[in-house]
């Protein structure tokens, strides 16, 4: 039982640090960036090519890979959605193009490093015996990781909360014209907003990678729709939402598997989608009122 | 000669069945987006009809017109009570219901095992040819040709351009959208109808995300402000791959990432330079002539 | 201008001369080779592949087929279905090949083979070992593959009387017909040795995180693990298992049999069981003349190159038996001789359900490597 919490919390970890990102740009701007399981995908690979290439240890690749994926989200913004946003569908628009560019990332993806799965070199993530925790086996990895998806949670609420950037962000989530009236360069915020969400949906594809010793182009699928799930459940735009969904997805999913069995995984988490959306919109935590398209 | 044509049919057979099907695809999101609706759960509708004709034709040797019929009226039966909660979403929130609502059809056919689940049904009996496949696309665009200039196409308008106002206009635009939406169930259903009698097989793997993906990116290449958009979207995207195939050695591009690449800068090309599709390019290139000329 | 052109003529007319007089003495049967070079069974392809070349080069090298020529069209059926009947309609309806070889994943025949049945086109299976749903497609399907009835049921037998098993647990990959087909082989044989099954999960090729599964098998105290699944999803499964300080033994399926899965399962690896069609350090000629062969092309085989090989020495054989004749009503009439075919698998027989027959082995992994259990 015991085990089978931590299964939750770890897989949970890895949903929420995705969705963090996602809700983020969603709360900024109410456009879904659908290139971010894209970017999750490619700052696995680049952690893969600074450890296996470049001999990096591990510690130090993740956070360079996070700035990369980072950089990645900045170019996702200059080409993708800022030429779109004087548009009147710039939500619709901006979801197409930024599928349009997850498409591009993918191919890059396959023709750099091809089809089949990478694996981390042996001995990228230190051997270390299990640690014994609530009569469970807990891995060195899996504590990182859960550790780190908090860790960034924490940073960034605080960053929301008490920073001028923060501050500006939520300006512009609520009225771009208003903010940009009142002297906030709102395309500087923006794209900062979009290297954050990406530097958090890279970080969380580098832990993926590492936790499953599997790296290939086509791993963002798997995320990309409980991805969406999680920001659902959690409220669109609210990061304590998608937190707190993303390890509540995490852990319900361990225990679909273990009582009803594999098969039902994924279709429980669509059906509870579903439901949310219809009965009520706004998730757990999220804003009263419904985004107006 | 003849055998010449006979080998050229047996190759490129196929390209031909697809843009045809996925004409009809591109056009079943087409039905939504003319009236201003993102509803992405195309790929569920899809494999409703795919599974009823394949069930229809394996296990109750029913007649093909029977067996297409019931794949155009199980998924429009299905989508009037999945519309009547969903279409009160706006935006992005339509989209993300539909999309929920096709992974939950995808996923209660992997679990159903009555259907082989995962593995699906192989072994279909081939039924549509091209002609048949094309045959549909011909009626369907028919039916959105007739549509345009009618009092419905003027109301569906109406409710793209301003939902609200088109209302008090005395527009009932929810009985419009829900329409739409169960026509484009129907087109969606019988594709994958067709699709299954020409494939030999079906699987639930073939209606997953990427497949309704596939067919926004048909219809917004297209051009979704015009009801041959989408099919003309579905046939470049469609044929494009084949040409790639033999363009990728001469790039040093493996054929699978040049597609994916391809495809993925066609459609960034398209929204941000060409928003309504390959299907606005002729009026503005006449534009740009005329503009030049009054200089 | 007239003089060069006229010379020009000459020129050619005596090249297609010697080149026309060349062919006419030499028919050239062409095999269409549909292997899985991407997706979850590219690791098996690649080793295929690496066997059918050198099989095919092998035999023309030999002259065994005299004037005979035989030449592999490779494809890729994408580990997937639907490329496998586009490749197969390539094959029968373009390329025209006088047999197929493949496809590599018995997911993939399910759905390809019956095209090639309807266009009677034979097809070899060399790794397909879903015992049903193959050759039972019709008359033209043949397989020198093991099923996975005949490799794990008496390797089983064998060693429950060694390990004495008391309770057993199956974890198996339930969208892949050979996987699916593995675990009720494996349920089978379990019960027709009375040990309990208790507990029983499952998992999809995509998945990655098999934690859930395996926390909540633990915990039902079993002392075997029975893995139908590929080589992918076998690595992360063992390697999962360990990581969770799970010490069971494991026991896997044929998608075990690729070098493949001990590299990607890392030092997690150790000690797991898996059947194998293929006797390595078998002293037989064939078998040593094949370990040659490969080792000259810097290949160290697996079971998958091995059966690749054999399967084209089937065709060649049934080519020779059918008096050199290389169609493909030819080569299915050989298919019925062929009688005790000496091959690196063992001495061959089709048998009367054209499936392969021959002693089936058992090997662990030790030190890295798989070694066969006396």
């Amino acid at each position: 039982m015991g085990q089978q919490v931590i299964n939750g919390l770890f897989l949970g970890s890895i949903y929420a640090l995705f969705a963090l990102g996602y809700t983020l740009v969603f709360g900024v701007l109410d456009i879904l960036n659908l290139a971010h399981a894209a970017v999750f995908m490619l700052a696995s690979f680049v952690a893969l090519a600074l450890v296996g290439g470049a001999h990096l240890p591990i510690l130090a690749a993740l956070p360079l890979a996070a700035v990369v994926a980072g950089l990645i989200g900045l170019l996702l913004d200059r080409v993708a959605f800022r030429p779109l946003r004087a548009r009147a569908d710039s939500n619709i628009s901006g979801l197409i193009s930024s599928l349009a560019l997850a498409t591009v990332f993918e191919a890059v993806a396959l023709q750099v490093w091809g089809p089949n799965v990478s694996r981390f070199p042996l001995g990228t993530v230190p051997e270390g015996r299990p640690i014994p925790l609530l009569g469970a086996e807990v891995s060195r990895l899996q504590l990182v990781t859960v550790g780190v998806a908090v860790l960034l949670f924490v940073s960034l609420t605080w960053l929301v909360r008490s920073t001028r950037l923060g501050r500006e962000l939520r300006a512009v989530a609520e009225s771009p014209r208003a903010a940009r009236i009142l002297g906030v360069d709102v395309d500087r915020a923006i794209a900062a907003a979009f290297f954050i969400s990406s530097a958090l949906g890279g970080a969380a594809g580098v832990l993926f990678g590492l936790a499953y010793n599997a790296i290939a182009p086509d791993m963002g699928r798997s995320v990309e729709l409980k991805g969406l799930a999680v920001i659902i459940l959690g409220g669109m735009g609210s990061m304590p939402g998608a937190v707190l969904a993303g390890f509540a997805l995490g852990l319900f999913e361990v225990f679909v598997v273990a009582t009803f069995g594999a098969s039902w995984r994924d279709a429980v988490s669509f059906a509870a989608l579903f439901l949310v959306l219809v009965l009520r919109p706004r998730g757990l935590l999220g804003a009263a009122a419904l985004r107006e398209a | 000669m003849w055998e010449r044509l006979v080998d050229l049919w047996g190759t490129y057979e196929s390209t031909l069945g697809y843009i045809g099907i996925n004409g009809l695809l591109a056009l079943s999101v087409y039905a939504t987006l003319s009236c201003g609706q993102l509803a992405l759960g195309n790929a569920g509708f899809a494999a409703i009809g795919a599974y009823a004709a394949t069930l229809l034709t394996v296990k109750a040797n029913l007649p093909f017109p029977a067996v297409l019929a019931a794949a155009a009226l199980l998924p429009a039966a299905v989508a009037v009570p999945l519309g009547l909660p969903v279409l009160r979403l706006k935006g992005v929130f339509l989209a993300i219901a539909t999309i929920g609502f096709g992974e939950v059809v995808r996923l209660g056919i992997v679990n159903w095992e009555y259907v082989n689940g995962a593995q699906g049904i192989v072994a279909i009996p081939r039924k549509s040819g091209v002609f048949t496949i094309w045959l549909f696309v011909a009626a369907a665009l028919f039916l959105f040709g007739r549509l345009r200039g009618s009092k419905w196409g003027f109301a569906l308008e109406a409710i793209r351009e301003d939902e609200p106002a088109a209302r008090t206009m005395g527009i009932p635009s929810g009985a419009y959208k829900l329409a739409m939406l169960a026509l484009g169930a129907a087109l969606a259903g019988l594709a994958g109808a067709l699709e299954a009698h020409f494939t030999f097989m079906v699987a639930p793997n073939g209606f997953a995300f990427g497949r309704v993906v596939d067919m926004l990116v048909f219809a917004v290449v297209g051009g979704a402000q015009v009801f041959w958009g989408p099919a003309l979207g579905a046939a470049f995207l469609t044929v494009l791959p084949e040409l790639l195939r033999e363009l990728a050695p001469l790039v040093g591009i493996e054929p699978g990432p040049l597609r994916l690449l391809v495809n993925g800068l066609v459609l960034l090309a398209v929204i941000l330079f060409l928003p309504n599709g390959l299907a606005s390019l002729p009026g503005r290139l006449r534009q740009r002539r005329l503009a030049r000329e009054a200089a | 201008m007239r003089f060069s052109g006229r010379f020009a003529l000459v020129v050619m007319s005596a090249a297609a001369l010697a080149a026309g007089g060349r062919a006419s003495a030499e028919t050239v049967v062409k095999i269409g080779a549909a292997l899985s070079m991407t997706g979850p069974a590219a690791v098996y392809g690649a080793s295929q592949k690496a066997g059918i070349q050198a099989g095919v080069d092998e035999v023309n090298r030999s002259g065994m087929l005299k004037n005979v020529k035989l030449v592999a069209v490779f494809e890729d059926d994408g580990s997937t279905k639907e490329q496998g009947i586009a490749v197969f309609q390539k094959f029968i309806n373009k390329d025209k090949v006088a047999a197929i070889i493949g496809p590599t994943l018995s997911n993939t025949a399910t759905a390809a083979d019956p095209l090639a049945q309807a266009a009677k086109v034979p097809v070899v299976a060399i790794s397909n070992t879903a015992p049903k749903g193959i050759t039972d497609i019709g008359d033209y399907i043949w397989r020198v593959a093991l099923t996975e009835a005949q490799v794990i049921t008496p390797a089983l037998k064998r060693m429950h009387a060694r390990l004495a098993f008391k309770k057993a647990a199956v974890l198996y990959g339930n969208d892949d017909a050979f996987t699916q087909a593995g675990y009720n082989v494996m349920k089978g044989a379990l019960e027709g040795l009375g040990i309990p099954i208790v507990g029983t999960q499952t998992f999809a090729k995509p998945d990655r995180d098999y934690n859930a599964q395996l926390t909540a098998l633990k915990a039902l105290g079993p002392d075997i693990l029975m893995v139908s699944a590929l080589a992918e999803n076998a690595a992360g499964i063992v390697a999962q298992a360990r990581q969770l300080g799970w010490q069971v033994t494991i026991w896997g399926g044929n998608g075990f049999n690729s070098p493949a899965f001990i590299k990607n399962a890392g030092p997690a690896s150790e000690g797991v069981y898996a059947g194998t069609a293929w006797y390595k350090p078998s002293a037989e000629p064939v078998n040593q003349a094949f370990l040659k062969v490969m080792a000259a092309r810097g290949v160290d085989p697996d079971q998958f190159c091995a059966q690749a090989y054999t399967g084209v020495l089937a065709i060649a054989e049934a080519i020779k038996l059918s008096g050199m004749k290389g169609g493909r009503d030819d080569i299915r009439a050989g298919f019925l001789k062929v009688k005790n075919l000496p091959t690196p698998v063992g001495t061959f027989s089709f048998n009367k359900d054209r499936d392969g027959d021959h002693t089936p082995t058992l090997q662990q992994v030790k030190g890295g490597k798989f070694q066969i259990v006396p």
